[in-house]
């Protein structure tokens, strides 16, 4: 295992931050901590970095226990939200940074920048300052130089948070590529829970300080531990108490199914190809489907027509412990 | 921006350049005058007496020794104020406020008390193991390190909370250590709060009269600095030499904000 958080806890005064934080995150792989604002995440990254101490607990890289370690002793990569560059010195300086620090032979320094800058696509821009770079350069320079000195871990805080869908987008699947490139064991902080799925191989929920779930994004998808990882990764409704996915609600126009829920059609919204429907049951609950617009013609889904509701067969269902959820 | 009538703006602009003019120019313009009212006899004059070129030679040294205690101190200081936590902060950060707002002449006075030979707080320890403070070069510098000492920290603490510590935790993950992160990330961010900070205490510690005329005794030819020479020369009605020292004094200012305004980057 090459990161392994154990019985980690971490408090600001009176407020716990992280509470009895265990994971282990495996060699060569990309992992995601994926979880809501103030959950914890950079705390934890924070934490396996060093540039935080936990209270108590145990955090172990590459079989190494770095708990005592200073940041500067642990060989781990930090790529911070702000990019955090240094404003005073050019592009390659940047990069340099790491290896000068660690009195690497020049023409060694001058070639390993060279390779990086051309890993970063950033070649032509190496005398520059970061101030006159775009965020997403700056971006990929705070990576370029968080991977100069070759760190066992790199560690990303929300990497591509400050930038604009599209570039997002574009250093995602980057950061994916460059990851089967060069193989060093990887963990970014993300709030969004489709960048998790896209990128990661593993993805860890955590909220209120608690890892909730952790699982490759197909068992997280599938499989979720609870109601708090379901809604959180992805859309869910509530139908006679408990949780599914709006997709997963068969409706129609007759009572065809035992135990389904009788209701009224309250609105009717039509996103592109989806139609979107909510039925008021006649137990008072409020239920959201999702039906192609093909099925919603055909069965005449219209505000006011009576249905049946209840979960399609195969449903994945999670019981509800709040009441309305989504 | 509010619109302002011409007629009022110009009224305006006249305001300031007279109430300037009035104020620092045409005074200080004089001073020059009367230095050069017999060409340059006021400077030679000045050069050829000892005691002046000893008042300058001790005004410089004491100024020196008092910029670089204080950059050295204002700088640990503003970096224990701004990154870190610890009891009493709130109070450091005030008293370091105290030589602003207290008189030099005060200041002086209370140094006087502590550090006397005769029966001051620590004088005779001091002065039983052979330093002499009070009358001595050691109170003159550290009554000019008193009244110079918020200027660097002043300067150094906006531009250190301004700057965050987001670069110094980059640079201790990429392996720097404190002292590796300081010289290479600290101190370049700070550059030039530091280099202001350090000028505006030359002016200061140049220009200081009150502290110093009570530590030092104003011993002529000992323990006399420029601006007390000044003073000295005046009252004894050798006015060209006064007038010749104190545009020295003017002179060195100005090349004080010369150098930072040709120094400073074209960004702020
Ligand atoms: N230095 C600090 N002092 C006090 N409280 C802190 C500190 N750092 C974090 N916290 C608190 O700890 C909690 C977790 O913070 P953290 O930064 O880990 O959240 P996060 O999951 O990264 O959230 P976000 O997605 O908004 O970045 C928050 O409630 C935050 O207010
Ligand atoms: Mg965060």
């Amino acid at each position: 295992m090459s990161i392994d958080v154990s019985g980690v806890t971490k408090t600001f005064g009176d407020f716990v931050a992280l509470d009895d934080v265990s994971v282990s995150l495996p060699t060569g792989q990309l992992t995601a901590l994926l979880g809501p604002s103030g959950g914890g995440k950079s705390t934890l990254l924070r934490v396996i970095a060093g540039l935080e101490t936990a209270d108590t607990g145990r955090v172990t890289i590459e079989g190494v226990d770095a708990t005592r370690l200073p940041p500067q002793k642990r060989n781990v990569g930090f790529v911070f939200q702000h990019y955090a560059v240094f404003k005073h010195m050019t592009v390659a300086k940047n990069v340099a940074f790491g290896l000068e620090i660690r009195k690497r032979p020049k023409a060694e320094i001058a070639a390993r920048v060279d390779e990086l800058l051309r890993l970063v696509h950033l070649s032509q821009f190496s005398h520059r300052l970061p101030s006159q770079l775009s965020g997403g350069q700056r971006q990929r320079m705070a990576l370029a130089r968080a991977l100069a000195v070759e760190p066992k871990v790199l560690l990303l805080d929300e990497p591509f948070g400050a930038l604009d869908a599209k570039v997002r987008k574009e250093l995602r699947d980057w950061l994916r590529r460059l990851h089967d490139e060069v193989h060093v064991t990887t963990v970014f902080v993300t709030h969004d829970q489709e960048e998790a799925m896209e990128v990661a191989d593993e993805i860890v929920v955590i909220n209120d300080g608690r890892v909730e779930q952790v699982g490759t994004p197909d068992q997280l998808y599938d499989e979720p531990a609870n109601d708090f990882v379901m809604s959180f990764l992805g859309e869910v409704t509530t139908l006679g108490g408990v949780l599914l996915r709006p997709h997963d609600v068969h409706i129609s126009t007759t009572p065809q199914l035992a135990g389904a829920a009788e209701g009224t059609v309250s609105r009717v919204l039509r996103v592109g190809f989806e139609v979107r429907v909510n039925v008021l049951t006649d137990d008072g609950e409020d239920v959201l489907l999702v039906l192609t617009r093909t099925h919603a013609r055909q069965l005449g889904i219209e505000p006011g027509v009576r249905v049946w509701v209840t979960p399609a067969s195969g449903a994945l269902t999670v019981p509800s412990m709040k009441a309305a959820v989504g | 921006m509010v619109e302002v009538s011409t007629p009022v703006r110009w009224a305006l602009r006249l305001a300031a350049v007279a109430y300037v003019f009035f104020l620092v120019a045409w005074p200080v313009a004089l001073v020059v005058r009367q230095t050069f009212s017999n060409g340059l006899d006021n400077l030679i004059e000045a050069f050829q007496d000892p005691h002046v070129v000893n008042a300058l030679e001790l005004t410089l040294m004491v100024a020196f020794w008092a910029v670089v205690i204080n950059t050295l101190f204002g700088v640990t200081i503003s970096i224990l104020l701004v990154r870190y936590e610890f009891p009493g902060k709130r109070l450091l950060s005030a008293l370091i406020d105290v030589p602003l707002s207290v008189s030099p002449v005060v200041v002086g006075l209370a140094l006087l008390l502590v550090y006397n030979g005769r029966d001051g707080w620590f004088g005779p320890t001091l002065e039983a193991n052979g330093l002499q403070v009070i009358f001595d070069t050691p109170g003159m510098i550290m009554a000019t390190c008193f009244v110079a000492l918020p200027l660097v920290i002043r300067e150094v603490v906006p531009t250190l909370t301004e700057v965050g510590d987001d670069q110094e935790q980059a640079a201790r993950s990429l392996g720097a250590n404190a002292r590796q992160t300081f010289w290479r990330i600290t101190l370049p961010s700070i550059k030039w709060a530091v280099i202001y900070g350090v000028v505006l205490s030359l002016a200061r510690s140049l220009g200081e009269f009150g502290a110093v005329k009570i530590v030092s005794g104003n011993v002529t030819g000992r323990t006399q600095t420029a601006t007390l020479m000044v003073e000295a020369k005046y009252q004894n009605f050798q006015q060209g030499t006064a007038y010749a020292t104190s545009f020295l004094l003017i002179l060195v200012s100005i090349a004080c904000l010369v150098v930072v305004a040709v120094l400073r980057p074209k960004h702020p």
